[in-house]
């Protein structure tokens, strides 16, 4: 009896394992034509003003089209919704008038033309008091007024406080809201742009603004951004959160009429979905599988083991590119120890980018002397050499600084301060506990600067007490990325005396580098500001608040059967609009 | 009976309040870390910087749209300007604790700092995926558990190496367990049996329930086994051991005088004695349960309450902390209660001592 029983589960059992083997061999077949992405975290929330990551932004840019984009091949702001870049027009030396006019084709997913009543009303959802719209209200404040032509009603006139060049190019990068949607009486209309920049916190309610917000909150555009559709070329078909996205091109967009249409107003995949898998060994597997056809930002070492075995090679195509992203030290100079330059050129010396590069990065990715990236033939400072890893070097630097070796190794260097007293070189570094290319620059710091005598202790910390730290100047040195691209040069945020105690960690300002900051971010043409942000290199390499180490590469694996992917050192790193199916999609089984 | 499981719910009820309670006060210590990662990131290059002044204006507005910008307690200390010392004085319930515990009384846990989402439906969703996930496994290897140890208990030739395994398979964290099994049976270049990723094939083909059942299954399977897994050897081995001590207990020896087959000294004898350390190990699983398993989440992106409340934690979304806090911490307290009242049911001598 027991042998019969024993002789029925093991049937079971193996009936069972035959039907998942027969379920993974049919699983195996692609069952239909979307494209699917890896994303390693879910966007959370699509609110069109509450972009709080790129995955977030990448599907905005499906479902909702700006006045103009960053084309990812030419590396330009081009238009989308605008008919053109707009016409730039200086009003005395501080004001500027931007004018556009909108593609006649524009519509909304209604049939009702996109029109510049739209962005106005988008401009003033940015400063409606009641909506999530922090961010933007801060971004968007250079824009003084919207002037709306009488004559034609897709032309209008943006008034900008300043005449920066990288201001042309961010008045057309948000994502314009239908207003009929949100505001079908046009009650909106009677606030003035200014009116609503200017309301005090502590104003009294006002009932317009207030319902405003209520249907905007009711919406809920962040969780369902179906109940405010944009006029970008996909719908969200389903959205199962932390699992995948799935969106459907429509199957009319307006800018199918456009002719001849650049690479921004291509939409060709009919179907996307971003999966999301937030390990790289797992997407890595589904990508082998074909479970995955797209791995963007594809780590170093698994990016190279597939690129070199010859399985991986028959269904892949693997592309490298520079991206924006600058991985930095810095200096807290706000502490005695490192409030002078010498000492920070000093320590600069006892960082080994090339070595780390090479044990972390496989070579992939370019050292630089500053912030803008060496691709940036026009701007980066080709004049300057990166600093050299140089413990000889900065043992002079540091005797230079006033520091003196105490007789015992292990006492470190001193230095005796003119107002009395003495000073002891220990330093904190502090990085991000999750990322292990910060923990070998930190470990090889450490290494060199111990080979000179000077004590380093390593905290690595958890991202968000990190930040915090940053903020309240809790460290001697620390070891972050900054996120770049090549139309922003303002660096009021990191380095201005203005930002310290929120961007500016390193606490480094001097009337000279303010100067040169708000010059750089009030430059009205290319060459000027290119003049200034060479200047604006050699100063920090001179001064050394920030030590810019390399440029990491950007790496992207996707399957053979793909064109038209446009790899690009723009985030996210490829057209997903403009990629195909070589053979043409296959239909649903 | 009745009357003891009345005063020890009540004792639980008020024991999760106070746990609730506190983590609620302490988290609002933290509360400019969430306000912090509520901006935008320090590290990347924007248009539009803004003074000192414009920043603290934009925190403000923050601040009220999380609801932080009412007084955190009932009483509270006042700092007026220009003053040093602090004086206290009564908030009234316009406080950020009696906001959140009238909606916790109303069955709602609030609103998600991160997505605005209401948190009951944000747990309610990952519970969803969390509890087949978690509660097959527990199931699985209590029955492989219960059903090991008997065999290992009647002393078998293989007694050795397989104790040998279930010791090794011990010493493995969960995450290696998982990685073992994707990089050997979802691994082209092993043996793709089973699917890396997700719960299902995620298309838009339309599938009949039994496909879809056969496919949910077949997403799990790894899963499942990575937990049942990690979970095997600790129940094994100490029902074994448990089952050792009794067998060489008098009752047993004199059963086996008897004339009684091992296995029925082991199965009508021994088993129900050796049981009330395991029960104690089987309740621990309940909080985990709901708490959902982080690592074999993130290793085959499965959605669930592991990853919610883990990333929750990361990005101090505090609302959703709370809700999982509250749901874990009663997971956890019941399971104490559950243990208590299955000790008093397999072994009568406690409830007589109790």
């Amino acid at each position: 009896m027991y042998r019969v029983r024993q002789n029925s589960s093991a049937g079971v059992l193996l009936c069972l394992a035959l039907a998942l083997l027969l379920q993974g061999c049919k699983a195996n077949r692609r069952e239909a034509a979307a494209i699917k992405i890896r994303w390693a975290h879910d966007p959370e929330n699509l609110d069109p003003l509450q972009l709080a990551n790129q995955t977030a932004v990448d599907a905005n840019y499906l479902l909702n089209c700006s006045l103009l984009q960053a084309d990812l091949v030419t590396h330009q702001f081009a238009p989308v919704l605008a008919e053109a870049l707009p016409t730039v027009q200086f009003l005395g030396d501080s004001l500027m008038r931007l004018h556009y006019s909108l593609r006649p084709e524009a519509t909304w997913d209604n049939g009702r033309p996109v029109l510049a009543t739209d962005v106005a009303f988008t401009l003033k959802l940015m400063f409606c008091p009641g909506l999530p719209n922090e961010t933007p209200s801060s971004e968007y404040r250079f824009i003084r007024e919207i002037l709306l032509d009488p004559n034609n009603p897709r032309r209008f006139s943006l008034v900008c406080t300043g005449q920066a060049v990288e201001y042309v190019q961010a008045s057309g990068d948000f994502f314009v809201l239908p207003e009929a949607s949100l505001d079908p009486g046009g009650e909106m209309r009677r606030f003035s742009l200014a009116d609503l920049q200017h309301r005090p916190a502590t104003a009294l309610p006002n009932a317009v603004l207030q319902a405003l917000a209520q249907r905007y909150a009711a919406a809920a555009p962040g969780q369902t951004p179906e109940r405010l559709p944009g006029c970008g070329p996909y719908r969200l078909v389903k959205w199962e959160k932390d699992r995948y996205l799935r969106f459907r091109r429509k199957p009319h967009w307006w800018a199918d009429r456009v002719r001849p249409r650049p690479v921004l107003l291509e939409a060709r995949p009919a179907r996307l979905q971003y999966v999301i898998i937030p390990d790289a060994a797992t997407a890595s597997l589904a990508l082998q599988r074909g479970d995955l056809d797209v791995f963007p930002q594809m780590p170093t070492r698994e990016f190279t083991r597939l690129r070199t075995s010859p399985a991986a090679r028959a269904t892949l195509n693997f592309y490298a590119t520079a991206s924006y992203d600058v991985t930095t030290v810095g200096f807290n100079t706000r502490h005695a120890v490192l409030a002078d330059a010498l000492t920070r050129q000093a320590l600069s010396r006892c960082l080994d980018a090339a070595g780390v590069l090479k044990a972390n990065e496989l070579r992939q990715g370019q050292r630089t002397v500053g912030l803008i990236s060496p691709s940036d033939r026009l701007n980066y400072n080709d004049s300057l050499t990166p600093v050299p890893f140089d413990p000889a070097g900065a043992v002079r630097l540091l005797r230079r600084a006033g520091w003196q070796r105490a007789a015992r190794p292990e006492a470190g260097w001193r230095r005796q301060l003119p107002q009395g007293g003495t000073q002891e070189l220990r330093l904190v570094v502090r990085y991000r506990a999750d990322e292990q290319l910060f923990a070998t620059i930190a470990l090889q710091f450490q290494a060199a600067a111990a080979s000179i005598g000077v004590p380093v202790a390593l905290l690595p910390t958890e991202s968000g007490a990190f930040s915090m730290a940053l903020r309240n100047g809790d460290f001697d040195v620390y070891v972050r990325s900054l996120r770049g691209n090549p139309f922003i040069f303002n660096f009021t945020s990191l380095l201005h005396s203005q930002s310290v105690g929120a961007g500016n960690a390193t606490g480094f300002s001097t009337p000279e580098s303010d100067r040169l900051i708000e010059a750089i971010a009030a430059a009205n043409t290319q060459q000027r500001r290119a003049v200034l942000l060479r200047r604006f290199q050699a100063l920090m390499q001179q001064q050394a608040p920030i030590v810019p180490l390399f440029f990491l590469s950007s790496h992207i694996a996707a399957s053979k059967q793909l064109t038209g992917l446009h790899p690009s050192s723009i985030k996210p790193g490829f057209t997903a609009t403009a990629m195909d199916w070589a053979a043409g999609p296959t239909t649903p089984q | 009976m009745a009357r003891l499981l009345f005063w020890r719910l009540l004792r639980t009820a008020l024991a999760v309040w106070a746990l609730a309670s506190g983590v609620f006060l302490l988290s609002r210590h933290d509360v400019n870390t969430a306000l912090q990662l509520a901006q935008p990131e320090a590290a990347d290059l924007r248009t539009g910087a803004g003074t000192p002044a414009a920043r603290q204006a934009q925190e403000w507005a923050t601040r009220r749209r999380l609801g932080l910008d009412v007084p955190l307690f009932y009483v509270g200390r006042h700092v007026p300007a220009h003053a040093v010392e602090g004086q206290w004085h009564w908030n009234g319930t316009n406080n950020q604790y009696h906001q959140w515990l009238r909606g916790v009384a109303h069955g709602q846990f609030g609103t998600s700092f991160r997505t605005g989402e209401a948190v009951t439906a944000r747990l309610g969703r990952a519970l969803l995926f969390t509890v087949p996930l978690t509660g097959s496994a527990a199931l699985l290897a209590a029955v492989l558990a219960l059903w090991l140890a008997q065999r290992l208990a009647a002393r078998p030739a293989w007694l050795g190496p397989v104790r040998g395994a279930l010791v090794g398979v011990h010493a493995l964290p969960l995450f290696v367990i998982a990685l073992v099994l994707l990089l050997l049976f979802a691994n082209p270049a092993v043996l793709a049996w089973f699917p890396a990723y997700g719960l299902d094939q995620s298309t838009d083909a339309d599938l009949d329930v039994g496909s879809q059942l056969a496919d949910y299954l077949w997403h799990l399977a790894l899963p499942v086994a990575a937990l049942t897994l990690s979970a095997l050897p600790g129940l094994t081995l100490q029902l074994e051991a448990s089952l050792a001590h009794e067998l060489g207990s008098g009752y047993a020896t004199t059963a086996r005088a008897k004339g009684l087959a091992g296995r029925a000294v082991i199965r009508h004898h021994a088993l129900r004695n050796a049981l009330l350390p395991s029960l104690a190990q089987l309740a621990e699983l309940l909080p985990a349960l709901v708490a959902g398993a982080v690592v074999v989440e993130v290793a085959f992106a499965l959605p669930g309450m592991g990853r919610l409340l883990a990333e929750a934690a990361a990005a101090r979304d505090y609302p959703v902390l709370m809700g999982g806090v509250l749901l874990t911490g009663a997971a956890r307290l019941l399971s104490l209660l559950l243990t208590d009242m299955l000790y008093f049911w397999v072994d009568p001598r406690i409830r007589w001592q109790s």
